[in-house]
């Protein structure tokens, strides 16, 4: 999939909400749109915690206030409660609103589902760089403007 | 941003996310990943309920009505444009600098809009 993705090695959030800040402060959104997103995405979380398998979860919606595919993946070695489950690997995306509907939106998901249940699960929760972890999920490594 | 703008914005967000969730190709995605859709709609559904009650009555009806007839009730502007209905908004709405400070309409469609910052 053609898809570029950046990636927050090293997290140092110890909470969902704070997990989902740190990794929505890697785009460069303008504050109102970063609170709108954390909103839509906690919201998601409180109706049902998005842990897609033992330490991995993936934080996603589909919003106006984005006008393309916002793709971003958090790593934590100490974990993050989810609130109740601990993960290691976050997967969080944002996909636009388009008149064409969510065939887009369903596409990652389809894509997603399937590479990791057909062992990336478990080859992601190991990889050793930002940009294994991307390729492990068939994305292009992009590097993060914040990155040090 | 205005406030209430703020709360449409969610509400539009909230509603695309329970029509996803009902959509049944998204939702046997969602259920190859281990999740569980149909009990998560049942709670955004609850929590949809929750922000609307606090939306001024008047702009929740006028949402509604919408959205209903649109299917969105809440657009950008881009380039200038509602992204509605694509009419080309008069200069008065995007030389004024209180963009987002007031909740406005698409003078054409009548969607609310909002200019992304």
């Amino acid at each position: 999939m053609e898809r570029q993705c950046l990636v927050k090695w090293n997290m140092s959030s110890k909470s969902l909400e704070n997990a989902i800040a740190e990794l929505l402060e890697e785009f460069s959104f303008q504050r109102t749109t970063r609170e709108l997103l954390q909103t839509a995405l906690e919201t998601r979380e409180t109706a049902e915690p998005t842990v897609v398998h033992q330490g991995i979860a993936m934080p996603h919606c589909r919003s106006i206030l984005v006008d393309d595919f916002m793709i971003v993946l958090g790593m934590s070695k100490g974990g993050i409660p989810w609130p109740e489950d601990k993960v290691n690997i976050v997967i969080l995306f944002i996909t636009p609103v388009k008149p064409s509907g969510p065939s887009e939106h369903m596409e990652l998901i389809k894509h997603l589902a399937q590479t990791l249940r057909s062992g990336g699960a478990e080859k992601i929760l190991s990889a050793g760089s930002p940009d294994e972890a991307a390729s492990i999920l068939k994305f292009t490594y992009q590097e993060s403007n914040t990155d040090e | 941003m205005n406030k209430e703008l703020e709360k449409l914005i969610s509400l539009h967000d909230l509603d695309v996310m329970i029509s996803d969730l009902a959509n049944k190709d998204i939702r046997k995605q969602e259920k190859k990943l281990g999740l569980s859709p149909a009990s998560a709609v049942k709670e955004l559904q609850k929590m949809r309920q929750v922000l609307a009650d606090t939306i001024d009555r008047k702009h929740r009806d006028m949402y509604d009505r919408l959205a209903g007839h649109y299917g969105n009730a809440v657009v950008p502007v881009v380039n200038q444009r509602c992204s509605g209905c694509f009419t080309q908004l008069p200069t008065a709405f995007f030389a004024s600098p209180d963009r987002n400070v007031q909740v406005e309409t698409c003078p054409s469609c009548g969607r609310f809009i909002y200019w992304c910052d």
